[in-house]
C-alpha cells in the first residue's frame, strides 16, 4: 500500500494580490516520481516555492510524512528532508564547489562519504572541488545542483526546470543519475519540465497544470502520454 | 499640485506682512537650504546618487561671498566678482567630483563615498585657513548687499519658487525621464547609447552651481560664513530633509526643508537634545518604515489623475547603405582569457547585413562571453572587433551602440518604474533627442518596432509601468526598445527563453524580416534548435571557446563533429585536437 | 624608532577600530553608520569603570558586553528590514547614531571626560620611553585579527554566514536559519566595535562626538581593503603609514586627511582595492 509522502490540500497561494494556485490538491506517494508540465507562467515554480514555504499560502495545508509543515519557513522545511533546486540562482556563485556541496548537509562529518557516493555519477567535480561555482558552465552548474540534492539524502527532491538549457547528452546524464537515485534509495520526487521527453523517461506519473489547476493527470508510461501533454501545452 | 503651489506662492509674496522679523529671517536662510535640498533630491531621488556633498558647493558659494567681501569690500565689482568666484568654483570642483564618482564601472557606493569626503575635506581647508578664512570662527561683519529683510524675502523665496518651477519641468520632462532610467538600470542605459557618466557629471555640476548660488545668496544675507557651512553634518540634514520630506517629489524636500528648518530654529532653543532626538528618531522611522517619505502620504488624496500617453507614430527607417551591410561585424583573432582560464580562443567571424546566423554550442562554450566581446570593447582580452567598419578597441559600449550594434539580453533588461512609452523613448534618446522641458505628445518609432509592439499587444498598453507587465511582454518591450535603436547589428541572446509557442512563432518571423527585408545583421545565441532552423540562414557552432564549425543548418546538423559535441564534451575534444 | 612604533601604534588603533565595521560590512554590504556612535558607547562604558571606580580592566569586557546588547536590539528592529536597501541603511544607522548621540548627551552631558587607562606608564624600547598602552595595543590588534579571520574562514559558522550574505533565499532553502545567523554577526559586529571605543578612548579624552572623525577614517578602508580580515590588517599598515608620515612631516590637520583622501584615490585607480585580483 503507497501512503502519500507529499501532500497537498485545497492549497492557494500566489503574489500579491493575484492568486495563481487555486485550491491546489495534490499527493505524491514514497518512492513515486511525478512531473508537473505546463505552460509558462501556469503556476509551475510557484507551486515548488510554495511546498518549501517561500510563499505564504492562502490556504489550504501541505503535509510531509504526515507531519503539517504548512507555516514553516524554508529552512525548517528543509531541515524535514526536502531537497530543493530552483530554477534561478540556486548556486553559491562566489563560493567553492565543495562548499555548495557541503551547506545542504546538516553534519560536516559526513562530507567525505557522501560525496564519494556521488562522484562516480559526476566525475567531472572530484578535482575541481575548490574551484568557484560561478565559474563552472551552464552545464555543470546544472548538474552540481543534483549532486547537492542527492548528497544531502533527501526523502523528496523538488527540481525546477533542471534540464533547462543543457544539452542532449548533459540532459540524457541527468536522467541516468535521477533513475539511479529512485532505484538505489527510493526517493520521492516532484520535477518541473519543460523538457517532456525527460520528464516522462524519469518520472511514473505526470500532472499537467493550467491557469494554477490540475487539468489533466495520468501514468507517465502510458503510449498516449506525450500526446496528450502536447495537445495541452500547444495552444 | 497647483494649489499647494499657488499657496505657497501666495505666501512667498505676502510674507512680509503675515510673519514677524525673527521668523522672516529664518525662512530666508530656510528657503536657501530648500533650494540645495531640491538638488540632493535631483540626484538621489530621481537619479539614484546618494550624496552628502551638496552642502560643499553651498559653502564654497557662502565662502565666495565671505571671503571676497571681507578681504576685498563690497562694491559692484567686487559682488560680480564673487558670484563668479561661486559659480566657477562649484562647477570646477563639481567637475572634479563628477571625474572622480562616475566613471565606467564605478560602484554607487563609491560615489557616495567621494561625496562624504568632499566636505570633509572642504572643511578643513577651511579650518586651517588661518585669518584668510577665520578658521574655525568663520568670517563674519563683512558689508553686504543692502537691502531690507523684506527685499531678501522676496528675492529668497522667487529664487526658490523658480527653482522648484524649473526643476518641476525638467523631471516631468522627457528628458527627465532619463536620470529615472539611469536610476532603474544603469547598464541598459549603456547598451542604448547613453552616456550616463556624462549626464551625471552634467547634472552634478548643475546642480553644484546651483547649491553654491544658493550659499552665496545665504553668505550675502547672513553676513557670516562659518566651516559648519560646507561641513558632513551640514550634508547630511539635507538627506534627512529629502527622506523625510518625500524623495523623488521635488515638492516634499521642498517643504521637508522648510518645514524642519523653522521647527528647529523654534525648539533648538526651548529643548535642544530631545528635539535632535525626535528628528533622529523620526528619519529612522522613515526610512525603515516608509521610505517614500510623509509629503507622498499627505499629498495621495490630492493627487490627479495619470498624464496622458503619447501617439505611436512610425518612423523613417533611414535606409542602410551598401557599404553598411557588407561586413556589418567583423571579428580577428579574438580572444578573451580570465588569468589561466581560456574562455575563448582565435575567434575569427564575419557577418553581413541580411544575415540571420545562429549562434549554438553546448553550455560553457562561451556563447555570451562572445556576445561580451562584440559589445564591450574591455571585454576581450585579445583580437580585433569591428563594428561597421568601426574599430572598437576598449570603447564602452555606449561607444558600440553609436557604431550600430543593439544587444537584446537574455532576462528582461528594462526600466521597471517607467512606463511602456517613456520605455521606448529613452531607447530612442540616441536618435531623437529626447525634450528637456517638454513632454512630446508622439513617440515615433521605427517600422519593426512598431510591429513588435503591434503583434505582441504593447501598442495599447502605452501607460502601463514596465514592471506590471507580464514575462512576455517584457521580452517583447526590450526587443522594441533595441530596435528603436535602428540598429544595422542585432545581438539577441536567447530570444526565446520562457516564451509561449505562440510568442515565438511571432518572435521567429520578426526577426526573420529584420533581416531578409530590412538588411540587418542578426546574431543569436540559442538552444531552441528548432526555432533556429526554421529562420536562421546560417550557423556558428561554439565549442570550448572556439569556432567548430560554420555553414547552413544542414550541412551543421548532419555534420559527424556536431554531433559527436553535443553527444559528449569528452569525445570532441579528443577530435579536435 | 618612533616613528616606527608611531606607525605600528596607529596600524593597530586603526585595525581595532575598523575591525567591528568590516565584519558588519564585508559580511553583510550593510555599512553601519552607527559605528561612530558605538565607539562612543564603548568609550563612555569605560568612563563608567572609571567613574565606579572599578578595575580599568573591567572595561574592556564591560564595553564589549553593551555593544553586543545594543547590537541585538538594533539588527531586529533596523537593519533586518533594510538588506535590500543598502544605500538605505547607511542613511538609517546614520540617523541612529544620531539618536544614540542625542542619548549620551541627555546622560553624560556635553563636557570632555577621562577615563582611567589600564595600564600605566611608559616601556622602554631601544632606549626610549614609549607609552605601554599603546604598545599593548599591537598584540591585541593581531589578536583580534586572528580570532575573526578563524571565525569566518574556519568555521562552519562562518561559511554559513558568508552563504546566507550571498544568497539568502537559497541558504534558507538549504536548511540555514538565516535569521540567527545575521543577529550573531551584527551583534558581534557591534561588540567588536563598542570595545575598541573602550580600547582607544584611554589615550585620548570622552566626549559624545569623539566617534565622528574614526567612522569616515574606518569606512574609507573597509571599502578598499576588500573582503578579508588579514587584508585589513596589511590596508591599516600601509595607510597608517601614510597617516604618520603626513602627520610628522606636513601637519597633522593634513595627516586627519591622509586616510580619506588615499583610499579615495586608491578606490578610482583600483576599485577592488587590496582585495585579491
Amino acid at each position: 500500500m503507497m501512503q502519500a509522502l507529499l501532500q497537498l490540500k485545497d492549497v492557494s497561494s500566489g503574489y500579491k494580490a493575484s492568486l495563481v494556485l487555486r485550491k491546489l490538491s495534490l499527493s505524491v506517494a514514497s518512492g513515486e516520481a511525478v512531473a508537473v508540465l505546463g505552460k509558462n507562467g501556469m503556476g509551475k515554480s510557484t507551486l515548488l516555492k510554495t511546498i518549501m514555504g517561500y510563499l505564504p499560502k492562502a490556504s489550504g495545508t501541505v503535509h510531509v510524512g504526515g507531519q503539517d509543515i504548512t507555516r514553516l519557513g524554508p529552512h525548517r522545511v528543509a531541515r524535514k528532508g526536502i531537497a530543493y533546486a530552483a530554477q534561478e540562482h540556486a548556486l553559491f556563485t562566489e563560493l567553492s564547489i565543495r562548499d555548495n556541496l557541503r551547506l545542504g548537509l546538516a553534519k560536516e562529518s559526513v562530507f567525505d562519504e557522501r560525496f564519494a557516493e556521488i562522484e562516480p555519477v559526476f566525475p567531472v567535480f572530484k578535482t575541481r572541488l575548490k574551484q568557484f561555482a560561478g565559474t563552472l558552465s551552464g552545464g555543470e552548474q546544472k548538474m552540481l545542483l543534483v549532486a547537492r540534492a542527492l548528497m544531502m539524502r533527501p526523502s523528496i527532491v523538488l527540481l525546477d526546470e533542471i534540464t533547462e538549457g543543457l544539452q542532449p547528452s548533459v540532459i540524457e546524464r541527468l536522467a541516468e543519475a535521477l533513475l539511479g537515485e529512485r532505484r538505489k534509495r527510493g526517493t520521492t520526487m516532484l520535477l518541473i519540465e519543460q523538457n517532456v521527453p525527460f520528464a516522462l523517461k524519469v518520472a511514473d506519473r505526470y500532472l499537467v497544470l493550467k491557469q494554477g489547476e490540475i487539468v489533466d493527470e495520468g501514468s507517465a508510461k502510458a503510449a498516449t502520454a506525450a500526446q496528450r501533454i502536447f495537445d495541452h501545452l500547444r495552444v | 499640485m497647483m494649489l499647494l503651489g499657488l499657496v505657497g506662492i501666495a505666501l512667498v509674496v505676502l510674507g512680509p506682512w503675515v510673519f514677524g522679523t525673527y521668523l522672516l529671517n529664518i525662512l530666508i536662510k530656510a528657503f536657501f537650504f530648500a533650494i540645495v535640498a531640491i538638488t540632493v533630491d535631483l540626484l538621489w531621488g530621481y537619479t539614484g546618487y546618494l550624496t552628502f556633498g551638496q552642502s560643499a558647493f553651498f559653502g564654497i558659494g557662502a565662502y565666495a561671498a565671505g571671503l571676497v567681501f571681507a578681504h576685498a569690500g563690497f562694491t559692484m565689482l567686487s559682488a560680480l566678482a564673487a558670484l563668479g568666484l561661486a559659480v566657477a568654483g562649484t562647477a570646477l570642483i563639481g567637475a572634479l567630483v563628477g571625474w572622480l564618482s562616475f566613471y565606467r564601472g564605478a560602484s554607487p557606493f563609491f560615489a557616495t563615498v567621494i561625496s562624504l569626503v568632499l566636505p570633509i575635506v572642504l572643511t578643513q581647508l577651511l579650518l586651517s585657513g588661518g585669518a584668510w578664512t577665520g578658521s574655525s570662527s568663520g568670517l563674519t561683519g563683512y558689508e553686504t548687499f543692502e537691502l531690507p529683510l523684506e527685499a531678501w524675502y522676496w528675492i529668497a523665496g522667487t529664487a526658490l519658487a523658480l527653482v522648484a518651477l524649473l526643476g518641476s519641468l525638467v523631471v516631468r520632462s522627457d528628458a527627465g525621464q532619463v536620470l529615472k532610467a539611469i536610476r532603474d538600470n544603469e547598464s541598459r542605459c549603456t547598451y542604448l547609447g547613453i552616456r550616463t557618466s556624462r549626464v551625471k557629471i552634467v547634472l552634478l555640476v548643475a546642480t553644484a552651481v546651483v547649491a553654491g548660488l544658493a550659499g552665496f545668496g545665504y553668505g550675502s544675507f547672513s553676513g557670516v560664513v562659518a566651516p559648519e557651512l560646507s561641513g558632513f553634518v551640514l550634508g547630511t540634514e539635507f538627506i534627512i530633509w529629502v527622506a523625510l520630506g518625500g524623495r523623488g517629489t521635488l515638492w516634499g524636500p521642498l517643504l521637508g526643508a522648510v518645514l524642519i528648518s523653522v521647527a528647529s530654529a523654534y525648539l533648538s532653543s526651548s529643548m535642544p537634545f530631545v528635539w535632535q532626538l525626535v528628528l533622529g528618531c523620526a528619519f529612522v522611522v522613515v526610512i525603515v518604515l516608509l521610505p517614500q517619505g510623509l509629503m507622498p502620504l499627505l499629498i495621495r488624496p490630492l493627487r490627479r489623475g495619470i498624464a496622458g500617453e503619447p501617439a505611436l507614430v512610425d518612423r523613417a527607417v533611414r535606409a542602410l547603405v551598401e557599404q553598411d551591410a557588407a561586413q556589418a561585424l567583423v571579428m580577428e583573432g579574438v580572444a578573451k582569457q580570465y588569468g589561466h582560464l581560456k574562455v575563448l580562443q582565435g575567434i575569427d567571424l564575419t557577418a553581413d547585413g541580411g544575415q540571420l546566423a545562429g549562434l549554438i554550442g553546448p553550455n560553457g562554450a562561451g556563447k555570451t562571453t562572445l556576445m561580451r566581446c562584440m559589445s564591450d570593447g574591455s571585454e576581450r582580452t585579445a583580437g580585433v572587433v569591428r563594428l561597421c567598419g568601426h574599430d572598437i578597441r576598449t570603447l564602452p559600449p555606449e561607444q558600440c551602440v553609436r557604431f550600430g550594434l543593439g544587444r537584446k539580453f537574455q532576462n528582461a533588461n528594462i526600466f521597471d518604474t517607467l512606463t511602456v512609452a517613456a520605455c521606448l523613448r529613452i531607447a530612442g534618446s540616441v536618435r531623437e533627442r529626447p525634450a528637456l522641458f517638454a513632454c512630446s505628445p508622439v513617440l515615433a518609432v521605427p517600422s519593426y518596432a512598431l510591429e513588435v509592439l503591434r503583434v505582441t499587444g504593447l501598442a495599447g498598453k502605452l501607460s502601463a509601468v514596465a514592471k506590471d507587465l507580464s514575462h512576455g511582454e517584457q521580452q517583447a518591450l526590450e526587443l522594441a526598445m533595441v530596435l528603436t535603436l535602428e540598429p544595422k547589428i542585432v545581438l539577441l541572446d536567447e530570444p526565446t527563453a520562457g516564451l509561449t509557442k505562440t510568442e515565438r512563432t511571432q518572435i521567429g518571423s520578426i526577426l526573420s524580416s529584420l533581416a531578409l527585408r530590412h538588411g540587418l545583421c542578426c546574431l543569436l545565441v540559442e538552444h531552441d534548435l528548432d526555432f533556429v532552423h526554421e529562420i536562421a540562414t546560417r550557423i556558428v557552432v561554439l565549442h570550448q571557446g572556439r569556432i567548430a564549425m560554420q555553414g547552413s543548418f544542414e550541412d551543421v546538423a548532419h555534420s559527424e563533429l556536431v554531433k559527436t559535441i553535443y553527444a559528449g564534451s569528452t569525445h570532441a575534444a579528443q577530435e579536435a585536437a | 624608532m618612533v616613528l616606527l612604533l608611531d606607525w605600528l601604534t596607529t596600524a593597530a588603533m586603526l585595525y581595532i577600530v575598523t575591525a567591528g565595521l568590516m565584519m558588519i560590512f564585508g559580511v553583510m554590504k550593510i555599512v553601519n553608520f552607527a559605528h561612530g556612535a558605538l565607539l562612543t558607547l564603548g568609550a563612555y562604558a569605560s568612563f563608567v569603570v572609571t567613574q565606579l571606580r572599578l578595575d580599568p580592566w573591567l572595561s574592556w569586557p564591560l564595553a564589549l558586553l553593551v555593544g553586543v546588547v545594543v547590537g541585538c536590539g538594533v539588527e531586529a528592529a533596523i537593519v533586518r528590514p533594510l538588506y535590500k536597501r543598502p544605500l538605505d541603511a547607511i542613511l538609517a544607522t546614520w540617523g541612529l547614531g544620531i539618536v544614540i548621540g542625542q542619548l549620551i548627551v541627555i546622560a553624560f552631558g556635553r563636557g570632555v571626560q577621562f577615563v582611567d587607562a589600564p595600564l600605566q606608564g611608559t616601556w622602554s624600547i631601544a632606549g626610549l620611553p614609549y607609552s605601554a598602552y599603546r604598545l599593548v595595543l599591537i598584540p591585541v590588534a593581531l589578536g583580534l585579527c586572528a580570532l575573526l579571520s578563524g571565525l569566518l574562514n574556519g568555521t562552519r559558522f562562518g561559511v554559513k554566514t558568508r552563504a546566507v550574505i550571498m544568497n539568502e533565499e537559497l541558504a534558507r532553502g538549504l536548511g540555514i536559519h538565516s535569521g540567527r545567523i545575521r543577529f550573531i554577526t551584527f551583534a558581534l559586529g557591534s561588540g567588536v566595535g563598542t570595545l575598541a571605543g573602550g580600547l582607544i578612548t584611554p589615550l585620548s579624552s570622552v566626549d559624545p562626538d569623539m566617534g565622528l572623525p574614526w567612522l569616515v577614517g574606518a569606512f574609507m578602508l573597509v571599502m578598499v581593503s576588500g573582503h578579508s580580515m588579514l587584508s585589513l590588517l596589511v590596508t591599516c599598515l600601509v595607510f597608517g603609514a601614510c597617516q604618520v608620515m603626513v602627520s610628522t612631516y606636513l601637519s597633522p590637520v593634513l595627516g586627519g586627511l591622509t586616510i580619506a583622501v588615499l583610499a579615495a584615490l586608491t578606490l578610482r585607480i583600483r576599485p577592488q582595492g587590496f582585495a585579491h585580483g
